[in-house]
C-alpha cells in the first residue's frame, strides 16, 4: 500500500488517494486531500459539507446516501461537484477522510 | 490508418512477456451515432502506470480488474499454476462441484468452434472483433488445459492433435483476468445452437480463482461479500444507519406526495417483505421511496426489514463465489422466515433476481425454500388492475427500456414492465434488439462496480459501448436538449453503468438524456402526487 504525506503525517492511501488509516484524519489532512482533488483552498462552504460527512460517518461508520447529504446541507449535487470537482463520493469523502464507497452505488 | 493488428492464436495464452497481448487502440472500436461519431479518437483506456505495471498482472490486454500481483519467484508461481489445476479438477467433479457440474460439462463437450456466438457477444464485436475476447477464446483454452492435463493419456493425444496449450503462470493470470473482460450476460449461450454457455464458464473460472486461488476483484469480495457477511449490506448500511434512512424517506414522501406515513418496518406476518439492493438507499433512494408510495397507494399489507441481512438484496456470490452465495443466500432466507411474511420480492435488481429467486433454489431445501418473487408481476397488476390513480400525460417524454439480462434474459420476464409503460409512458419506445435479445448494459457480473485502475474506462469504451450506441439510436430523432429523454433501467447495477456511459459522454448537459428505475415512472404519473416525482436533477 502507498503511502502520502498528509498534514505532516506518513499515510497510508490506497489507489484512488482514499486513506487507509482513519485515524489519523485532521484539518490539515483535509486540506492537503483537497490540494489533490482541485477544492482548495477549502471555504467554508467545503468545511460545511466535509463536517456534515464526518458527523454522520462517525455515527454511521459509512457516507450518508447523496440525496440526504444535498438536503441536509442545501447544496445540489451540481454545486457539490463545483466545490469538489471528484463529486460527492470521489471528492468530499475522500477529503473528509471517509472509506471508498462500496456496494452498487 | 489502422495499423494492421497481429493474429492472436489460442496458445499466445502461455507466452512469457511483459507486454501485453494486446492493447485495444482508438482505431478497433466500434464507430458511435451520433452526437458521439464526431467525437475525437481516444484510446479506449490508459496504459497503466510503470510501477502498476511492475507490480500486478496486466500480460492479458494492458488492463487489471484485479490487481493481481505478480508471483515473486518460479517457485511461487509453480504453486499457483499447481493450485489451479487441483481447483480445475474440483470443478470437474460432481461431488465437489454440485451446484454447475452439470452446465459446466455439457458447456464444455458440446462446443463445435461453429463461432456462432461471437456476433452475438458484445464485448467482441464492440472492441472490433479482439480474438482474445471472443466467447470461445478462454473456454477452447479451458478446454485444451482439461483434454491435456485432466483426461487420461491427455499429454501424448494433444501432441497427436496439435492442440497443445502449455498450462504456466502467464495463462493462469491471463485466464484469470479474462474471466473478467465477460459480463455474463449470457446472449452468447442463447445464440448457440448446441445450448453451450460460455458465460457459465466464465463465472465457474471465477470461482475457482476465489475458492481455491483467493483471487477475486477486491469490490466483489473484501468489500462486497465480505462486508455484508459482517455488517448486513455490501454498502456497510448497518441497521442503525438503515433505520435512520427509512426516517429521511418518510419526510420525501410527505414532500412528493403530501402525506405523512409509516413505512413499514419488521412488520411480522405481512404479506410481502420487500428488499432492495442497498445501493439504491445510498445513490438511488427515489426508488424505494417510490416503491413504498405505490405499495401504500395500493393498500398492499408489505414491509422492509431492518434486521441484519433483511435489508439487502445483493448477493455478489452469484458473481464469483458458490460459498460465499450459499452464506448470504441462507441469511437472506432466515431473516424473512423469522418475520413470518408469505413472500420475498425483490426489487430493481438484476442480480438479486437471479441469485436469490433462481439460484438459491440449489441449496434452499425443504423449509427454508421459501417463496421468492419478483416485484415485476405485482407491479404489473397495481398498474394495470386499475388499483394507482395514473394519468400518463404526466410522463410525456420519451421513453426507452434497458433489459436486465438477469430478469428477461435469464428468468423470461419480458412483458409485465412492457405493459406498465405502454400504459403509463404515451412516448415509450423499444430499444434494438430488445427483450430477450437485449444487450447488456455493460457493467453485468459487478462490472459497474469495479474500478480497480484502468477497469473503469474499459468497461465504458468496450463493455458499455453497445449499449450506448443502442440508447443514442433510439432517441436519434429527439437529440435536442429541449427534449427531455428517460432511459428505464429497472436494476440498480444497470443504473450505474448507464449513469457512467451518460456523465463521461455528457449526455445529459448536451442532449437531455437522463436515467432512472420503474417505479419512479409510475409514481410520476400518479394523480394525487403533489409534485413531479423525477427531478431530472441527478445526473
Amino acid at each position: 500500500m502507498a503511502k502520502a504525506n498528509l498534514g505532516g503525517m506518513d499515510i497510508e492511501i490506497d489507489e484512488d488517494g482514499f486513506i487507509q488509516e482513519p485515524g489519523k484524519w485532521n484539518k490539515a489532512v483535509a486540506e492537503d486531500i483537497a490540494k489533490t482533488e482541485n477544492a482548495s483552498p477549502m471555504t467554508e462552504e467545503h468545511w460545511k459539507l466535509v463536517n456534515y460527512l464526518r458527523d454522520y460517518y462517525l455515527k454511521f461508520e459509512i457516507a450518508p446516501p447523496v440525496r440526504m447529504l444535498c438536503k441536509q446541507t442545501g447544496f445540489d449535487l451540481k454545486y457539490i461537484y463545483k466545490l469538489f470537482p471528484g463529486g460527492p463520493a470521489k471528492g468530499a469523502c475522500k477529503v473528509a477522510g471517509l472509506p471508498k464507497p462500496t456496494g452498487c452505488v | 490508418m489502422a495499423t494492421e493488428r497481429k493474429k492472436i492464436r489460442l496458445k499466445d495464452i502461455s507466452i512469457r512477456t511483459d507486454e501485453p497481448l494486446i492493447t485495444v487502440t482508438a482505431d478497433d472500436l466500434m464507430p458511435l451515432p451520433p452526437p458521439l461519431d464526431q467525437q475525437g479518437k481516444k484510446a479506449p483506456y490508459s496504459p497503466l502506470s510503470e510501477n502498476q505495471k511492475k507490480s500486478f498482472e496486466c500480460s492479458l490486454d494492458g488492463v487489471s480488474a484485479l490487481a493481481l500481483p505478480k508471483p515473486k519467484n518460479k517457485e511461487e508461481e509453480e504453486k499457483l499454476v499447481a493450485r489451479f489445476l487441483s481447483g480445475l479438477r474440483k470443478l470437474l467433479s460432481q461431488n465437489d462441484n454440485w451446484p454447475f457440474w452439470q452446465p459446466l460439462i455439457q458447456s464444455l463437450e458440446s462446443c463445435v468452434r461453429c463461432q456462432t456466438c461471437s456476433d452475438a457477444c458484445p464485448v467482441y464485436v464492440s472492441s472490433g472483433n479482439q480474438e482474445i475476447y471472443r466467447p470461445t477464446y478462454k473456454s477452447e483454452i479451458l478446454r485444451r488445459i482439461i483434454n491435456k492435463y485432466i483426461k487420461k493419456r491427455g499429454k501424448i493425444i494433444t501432441k497427436l492433435t496439435g492442440d497443445d496449450i502449455k498450462l504456466n503462470w502467464p495463462t493462469v493470470a491471463r485466464l484469470a483476468e479474462l474471466a473478467y473482460r465477460c459480463t455474463l450476460c449470457r446472449r452468447c449461450a442463447q445464440r448457440c445452437p448446441l445450448g453451450s454457455d460460455n458465460g457459465l464458464i466464465g463465472r465457474e473460472l471465477r470461482k475457482l480463482f476465489s475458492q481455491e486461488m483467493g483471487i477475486a476483484p477486491k469490490e466483489l469480495h473484501d468489500s462486497g461479500t465480505v462486508q455484508q457477511l459482517k455488517v448486513g449490506a455490501s454498502t456497510g448500511i448497518s441497521s442503525a444507519a438503515f433505520q435512520g434512512m427509512v426516517e429521511f424517506m418518510e419526510d420525501e414522501i410527505e414532500e412528493k406526495w403530501g402525506k405523512r406515513i409509516k413505512i413499514p418496518v419488521d412488520k411480522e406476518g405481512a404479506d410481502i417483505l420487500l428488499i432492495h439492493n442497498s445501493g439504491e438507499f445510498m445513490s438511488w433512494i427515489e426508488n424505494p421511496v417510490a416503491f413504498a408510495i405505490i405499495f401504500e397507494a395500493a393498500g398492499l399489507s408489505w414491509t422492509l426489514s431492518s434486521e441484519i441481512y433483511g435489508y439487502e438484496a445483493t448477493n455478489y456470490g452469484t458473481w464469483y463465489d458458490d460459498v460465499q452465495f450459499a452464506r448470504i443466500a441462507l441469511k437472506q432466507v432466515e431473516v424473512a422466515r423469522k418475520l413470518k411474511v408469505k413472500k420475498m420480492v425483490m426489487g430493481e435488481c438484476g442480480h438479486a433476481h437471479k441469485g436469490l429467486i433462481v439460484i438459491a433454489d440449489r441449496i434452499l431445501m425443504d423449509e427454508m425454500n421459501f417463496p421468492r418473487e419478483s416485484f415485476l408481476p405485482l407491479l404489473e397488476e397495481l398498474v394495470c388492475g386499475g388499483k394507482l390513480r395514473l394519468d400518463p400525460q404526466k410522463n410525456n417524454f420519451p421513453v426507452t427500456l434497458h433489459d436486465p439480462c438477469n430478469v428477461v434474459r435469464l428468468m423470461g420476464i419480458v412483458e409485465p414492465q412492457r405493459r406498465i409503460l405502454r400504459k403509463i409512458c404515451p412516448q415509450f419506445r423499444e430499444m434494438e434488439p430488445h427483450g430477450v435479445e437485449n444487450y447488456c448494459c455493460g457493467g453485468g457480473s459487478g462490472f459497474a462496480i469495479m474500478n480497480s485502475m484502468n477497469f473503469k474506462e474499459w468497461r465504458e469504451n468496450i463493455s458499455s459501448r453497445m449499449k450506448l450506441k443502442q440508447i443514442l439510436e433510439t432517441f436519434n430523432d429527439v437529440l435536442d436538449s429541449g427534449i427531455r429523454k428517460y432511459v428505464c433501467a429497472p436494476c440498480s447495477n444497470c443504473k450505474g453503468a448507464i449513469r457512467d456511459i451518460l456523465s463521461s459522454n455528457d449526455l445529459w448537459e448536451k442532449n437531455s438524456i437522463y436515467y432512472g428505475g420503474l417505479v419512479e415512472l409510475v409514481a410520476n404519473a400518479m394523480v394525487d402526487m403533489k409534485r413531479p416525482y423525477i427531478d431530472w436533477e441527478w445526473h
